[in-house]
């Protein structure tokens, strides 16, 4: 871009002096090298500083390109290339931090990832260096793991820990511990397994576990307990349950995740046998777990077209006030701060044109979808995707798209 | 219900949400509520102060009896009730996941299972079937869903929120249930001496990080209004466009199941 | 005449045989339980109860009120003259000419019964009922000939022994009709019953123009808690049953019954009869619970009620609006009985429906239905620069804010009369957080033990604090704290806002603009208007805006429940239609755009109506809006 204008180019030259041109700005700073004063210093020309902003004022930018968002007039699209971030390393460990990450659905969860992060924190002890060394069991698809935090890696391979196997997982917890003998474990306190598996490890071994633990240094732990109303402070024990933003997860550096390997495991004897998933079906879900919502309102009228989308779409059903008063639907099934107060992830509403008691249930929901036939209603302002139209018409369009596409599934399996 | 199965139930003393009175435990009834739909042979077993009200809202679900291990608020529960349910020698145990009051750690489940050698299934929603010493259970998982697991009996089970409701617990049978007290031997919590309790702290609420190397691009973060877009309005469009867009929306947020 | 002794004798039988069934039936109320009734006195002032309190109510009707006295008059006056001129043969032609008048307007009375059952109204019952006019007709008739010899009109000894053979057969069709009937269970047995109920009610409040609403307290250490069998009913409950004269007034002004809702007032009471008498409702034979049909119900004086006699849906459709018990010209108490029998289904069974266990436990544990903070209930005053009695001990209006205070729409209400008091320099305080529900959700339940213990709660802390009296904007909380502590030691002046407010108008302590709008009607509160008695008040203070009130077609004591009380919100028994959009239709039928109501219950349930609907508002709300505020 510092290329010198041989020749003149009116054009150029006329873009330069015209401060409101799109193209004045890349431009001007092109033209507008480092000027040598006459003693060989760089002069700053200060009029030349700066560019014109959208509203015609001149706006100075100090940071010289150098912020993340860069403002360019002309809109092109600058690749932001992240810096490589340092690698951590951990040449010869004087202690081990062993950390068992939920990995729910195969990837760290933002949980596992604060607990890598409070793993470092307690890594980090004057005049030693721990390593953090994650367990994983089976199969996951993280590939984040130097970001996150993972100086170690054990990873125990094999479909015996794809199900529901506590037994087998606190059986190799209990090699490593030997193997190891690690000043801390580490647990995400979760509904993912992690509050069962830590759990399991400290009734084995005979500690007491930090349960609910927030804030957490080398010497004292803080816990959440009695539903929350109290904390406990206390020495930091062996093990760690960890509640959720219990510290900040790792980001500024990478780490090595040096797989170690352990030893061979002893057959354990089960109790538990996992009969796997149970095919649930979607309105024997309570309303307030249920992740996929279709609920309806005053606007629908064909009542055996809805639950036959419901059904179809495998989405559990919930309904308006005055689809429950007018007897459509029982009232267990009223969304809203009179009825349920909802989490789904997607809500679909057909025919609610939203109630302030009604919104207020739904806050909680990621993706609303409105059908309805008024523009100008509350859910439809809420909604992320609104169709305007008859839902009767709407909701049979649905219906035979779901049928192609479970075809074409079943065609392809 | 399986008549001739023995069952004990433990419970706790809850604490209200709202209001921190004490009341039923949610878990600790729902747990209750499972044992006396699959058995009508229920001990309901509670460690601690024998005059605490609470235990009559239990007995209102229909108990004759509440046996109470007397044991003052400093005893560590978990060597009397193993002695217990050595003697009593039941089939399944149910208790809550984690107590509402106290320190809640949710163990004592896993110490019972360790101390007796017997199986633990956390959070279980239903006892499907019991047939030839194995008993079928589902399992809570977030979202409702639910997970099927056999169990060697006697078992320990935690029962999750998502079990059946606790049914009414009524004045009449509550005032006239018996409390029965057991004395036991004390085991003192040690460990208990040297914590210090306080009320709950306040937990900043995590905002999102601005990752910004200067402060404009920390200020610019902190001051940006969120980004409302508003939704996309499909409108005047014949129906089987816009039901392809809902679809394809539906798609994206892999909310459709595979039948 | 022929068979000189044979009518005599035939009075003698019956009346003996008469005593005979009044024996049994006193039997079947004794299985009841016991109640202490003043047996002498009752039966002294019963005729008084008669012609004056049932009287003022079957007046209502102009029709069968003169109806009933012609008939009613006529036969007791006859009875007695019959006894002495037939049956102990006394010779008067006084006598004679005297009972011929009374069985002349008899007659005359019979026979506009029959004329109201040729084509009578559904909410009358049929059956027996339908041959009660012909066996009173034949009963004066017949008598009425007999007695022309003796008044000397007719020679003695007129007639053959046809005419002798017919009467005689009238006579007893007549006499079992109208005096076994009475006693052994005909249409007739109300008559017997009825004065038996009037002379031992268990409100003998009620009487000389009182009030006495209050539902009773039960006593929480009981074997059994509430009414499980019918013998756990109180006794005189039991004669009160049996009183009952099918007319059907209860069921025609009954919310629930109209919306569809598994309940009719006239049936439960028969039902209670089949309960304590023992048998099936397959005699019944009037309206039944709507859905269900009549003829499988059945049941014993020790048979649980709820198995086989009444489902417990029809005890839970109930509102207590008390318009049955405003209406029944027999002062029976079917709110009473409904409630009773839930205590029985909530504190003994667990079995309240729909959110009403959650609800319950949510009083228990947060002293609000709606599980709300109990530190968070007095939120709503934070801007309001509000006395909180706990602070100032002493205030001449202590306003009881109940649990509007968590709801948004009912703190509009509470925040326009905090204004109002304001702009009349009332001397005001509340109690905050420390004010608890007042019980009246809980007791309607049937949940006796915790009405009972908030209530001791509330007077315990009322009693930290002196004022003179209490105002409060709910009339729930208004009927408790005014009748209902009384029993356990808490006696308060209290007023509804609208009497309030209406005695600061009358003491230009208000001043108002006149209002600007369109038609405007009022509709009644079941716990201000037909539980305390007030009517005029709130009527008064919109008349003083210069509103012309277009009545509702119900409205005062006949005024139609909103659907909110009794805990029927909660519940949720399915009907046919909603009680909330019937009442808005009663409103709409007088073109008002706005309807003036005096309970934010009635408020929520009026504005839960789909739109477009006249608007809803509080009358403190309407008067904020035309308050002239003078400058201090």
């Amino acid at each position: 871009m510092t290329t010198v204008a041989h020749r003149r180019d009116p054009r150029t030259e006329w873009i330069i002096r015209n401060r409101l041109h799109p193209q004045h700005e890349a431009l001007f700073a092109s033209q507008n090298g480092p000027v040598r004063g006459p003693t060989g210093l760089i002069r700053k020309n200060p009029h030349n500083v700066g560019f014109i902003g959208p509203n015609g004022l001149k706006r100075i930018d100090r940071l010289e390109g150098n912020s993340s968002n860069v403002i360019s007039i002309n809109r092109q699209v600058r690749q932001v290339i992240e810096p490589e971030k340092p690698l951590h390393k951990v040449e010869q460990p004087d202690f081990h931090i062993l950390v068992v990450p939920d990995l729910a659905g195969g990837r760290l969860t933002e949980q596992d990832k604060d607990v890598l992060g409070q793993a470092h924190t307690l890594a980090n002890v004057e005049g030693s260096k721990g390593a953090v060394v994650a367990v994983i069991f089976g199969e996951h698809r993280e590939t984040g793991l130097d970001q996150a935090g993972v100086d170690r890696l054990i990873h125990l391979e094999g479909s015996d820990y794809e199900d529901y196997c506590p037994e087998l997982k606190l059986a190799a917890l209990a090699t490593i511990e030997q193997q190891l003998s690690p000043k801390h474990w580490l647990f995400p306190d979760s509904i993912h397994g992690g509050a069962d598996l830590g759990s399991r490890l400290a009734a084995t071994l005979g500690e007491r576990p930090a349960v609910q633990a927030w804030q957490v240094n080398n010497q004292q732990a803080t816990c959440r307990a009695a539903s929350d109303s109290i904390d406990i402070n206390r020495e930091t024990p062996k093990i760690l349950l960890l509640a959720e933003e219990c510290a900040d997860a790792v980001d500024e550096t990478r780490h090595e995740v040096l797989p170690v390997t352990v030893d061979e495991l002893i057959g354990t004897q089960t109790t538990l046998t996992d009969h796997g998933f149970m095919a649930v079906d979607p309105n024997s879900i309570p309303l307030a777990e249920a992740e996929f919502i279709l609920a309806a309102g005053n606007g629908v009228s064909n009542w055996d077209l809805f639950h036959e989308a419901a059904e179809q779409l495998g989405a559990t059903e919930g309904a308006s006030r005055v689809a429950v008063d007018n007897g459509h639907m029982p009232r267990f099934r009223q969304v809203g701060a009179t009825g349920t107060w909802v989490t789904a992830s997607v809500y679909l509403a057909v025919g609610i044109s939203g109630a302030i008691q009604h919104m207020q249930g739904i806050g909680q929901c990621q993706t609303v979808i409105a059908i309805n036939t008024d523009a100008n209603c509350d859910m439809v302002k809420r909604a992320n995707l609104s169709v305007i139209g008859d839902s009767e018409e709407v909701l049979k369009e649905l219906l035979l798209l779901i049928k192609e596409y479970r075809e074409a599934l079943s065609h392809a399996a | 219900m399986q008549p001739d199965l023995k069952l004990v139930s433990l419970l706790s003393t809850g604490r209200h949400p709202k209001s921190g009175r004490a009341c039923r435990a949610n878990q600790d009834s729902r747990a209750l509520e499972l044992a006396m739909k699959t058995s009508s042979q229920v001990t309901a077993v509670h460690a601690g102060n024998p005059d605490n009200n609470v235990l009559r809202q239990y007995a209102g679900m229909g108990l004759k009896k509440i046996a109470v291990l007397d044991l003052p608020e400093t005893a560590d529960p978990t060597q009397s009730l193993k002695h217990y349910l050595d003697e009593q020698s039941p089939d399944i145990v149910l208790t809550g996941v984690r107590a509402e009051d106290g320190e809640s750690s949710g163990m004592l489940p896993y110490l019972l299972s360790e101390k007796l050698g017997w199986a633990m299934v956390p959070r279980i929603a239903e006892i499907q079937s019991i047939e030839n010493g194995k008993a079928k259970v589902l399992q809570a998982l977030p979202r409702g869903q639910r997970r099927l697991i056999e169990v060697d009996l006697p078992f320990i089970a935690s029962v999750d929120n998502s079990a059946a409701e606790p049914r009414q617990s009524a004045f009449g049978p509550a005032s006239r249930a018996t409390i029965e007290t057991i004395s036991t031997e004390i085991f003192t919590d040690e460990a208990l001496a040297g914590w210090q309790l306080s009320a709950a702290r306040k937990r900043p609420k995590r905002l999102k990080i601005a990752k910004a190397k200067t402060a404009a691009d920390r200020f610019k973060a902190a001051t940006a209004k969120s980004q409302s877009k508003g939704g996309t309005l499909i409108k005047d469009k014949p129906a089987s466009e816009q039901a392809k867009a809902i679809f394809d929306l539906l798609v994206t947020e892999s909310v459709i199941k595979q039948p | 005449m022929a068979l000189e002794w044979l009518h005599p004798v035939l009075i003698a039988a019956v009346l003996v045989l008469a005593a005979i069934g009044a024996v049994r039936r006193v039997n079947l109320w004794r299985q009841g339980q016991k109640e202490p009734v003043d047996i002498v006195g009752g039966l002294l002032a019963m005729p008084g109860r008669y012609m004056k309190d049932l009287h003022d109510v079957v007046e209502r009707d102009k029709y069968m009120s003169k109806t009933h006295v012609a008939t009613g008059g006529g036969f007791v006056l006859s009875m007695v003259l019959i006894v002495l001129v037939h049956g102990l043969g006394v010779d008067s032609k006084l006598l004679g000419w005297a009972l011929l008048a009374s069985l002349a307007m008899m007659f005359t009375g019979a026979v506009f019964v029959y004329l109201r059952r040729r084509n009578p109204p559904s909410r009358l019952s049929k059956g027996p009922w339908m041959r009660l006019p012909k066996s009173l007709l034949s009963f004066a008739g017949a008598f009425f000939i007999l007695t022309l010899p003796l008044a000397g009109v007719l020679p003695e000894g007129t007639g053959g022994w046809l005419l002798t053979l017919v009467l005689t057969v009238l006579v007893i069709y007549g006499l079992s009709e109208m005096l076994l009937g009475m006693t052994w269970g005909g249409p007739m047995k109300h008559a017997f019953a009825g004065a038996l109920h009037l002379a031992f009610h268990r409100r003998p409040e009620r009487f000389g123009g009182g009030r006495s609403t209050g539902l009773k307290p039960i006593d929480l250490g009981q074997p059994v808690l509430g009414v499980q069998k019918p013998s756990d009913f109180k006794w005189n409950q039991l004669l009160g049953f049996d009183a009952c004269v099918q007319c059907g007034r209860c069921e025609a002004v009954c919310p629930a019954f109209a919306a569809g809702q598994p309940l009719n007032p006239k049936k439960l009471i028969q039902d209670m009869v089949v309960g304590f008498a023992g048998g099936t409702d397959s005699h019944y034979a009037g309206s039944p619970y709507p859905g269900i049909d009549i003829g499988s119900a059945s049941g014993g004086p020790h048979q649980p009620i709820t198995e086989g006699l009444v489902t417990p849906d029809t005890l839970w459709s109930c509102t207590t609006c008390r318009a049955c018990v405003e209406e029944c010209p027999m002062m029976i108490e079917h709110v009473d009985a409904i409630v009773d029998m839930r205590r029985f289904m909530t504190l003994e069974k667990g079995s309240t429906p729909g959110k009403g266990a959650e609800v319950l436990e949510n009083l228990i544990a947060t002293d609000n239905p709606n599980g709300f903070a109990p530190a968070s209930r007095s939120n709503w005053a934070a801007d309001q620069n509000l006395n909180l009695m706990s602070e100032v001990k002493e205030a001449e209006v202590l306003f009881w804010v109940s649990d509007g205070a968590f709801d948004m729409r009912s703190q509009r209400i509470i925040r326009a009369f905090v204004k109002l008091l304001k702009a009349a320099n009332v001397d005001v305080a509340i109690l905050g957080n420390e004010e608890q529900d007042s019980g009246d959700l809980a007791r309607r339940l049937g949940d006796d033990a915790t009405f009972q213990q908030l209530a001791r709660n509330n007077i315990a802390t009322l009693s930290q604090y002196r004022f003179k009296k209490i105002v409060t904007t709910d009339p729930h909380a208004y009927h408790c704290l005014k009748n209902e502590y009384g029993d356990f030691g808490g006696n308060y002046e209290v007023f509804h806002h609208t009497t309030y407010l209406n005695e600061l108008v009358q003491q230009d302590r208000l001043k108002f603009d006149q209002f600007q709008g369109g038609k405007v009607t009022y509709h009644d509160p079941c716990y201000l208007g037909r539980y305390n008695g007030e009517y005029e008040a709130p009527r008064e203070l919109l008349r003083s805006l210069g509103i012309e009130i277009a009545e509702m077609e119900r409205s005062g004591f006949r005024s139609r429940c909103c659907g909110g009380g009794g805990g029927a919100p909660v519940t949720d028994i399915p009907g046919e239609q909603r009680i909330a959009d019937m009442r808005m239709e009663d409103v709409i039928a007088t073109d008002a755009e706005l309807v003036a109501v005096g309970c934010q219950q009635c408020t929520a349930m009026l504005e839960g109506v789909v739109e477009p609907r006249p608007e809803v508002k509080d009358i403190s709300e309407i008067l904020i809006d035309v308050l002239i505020e003078e400058v201090h």
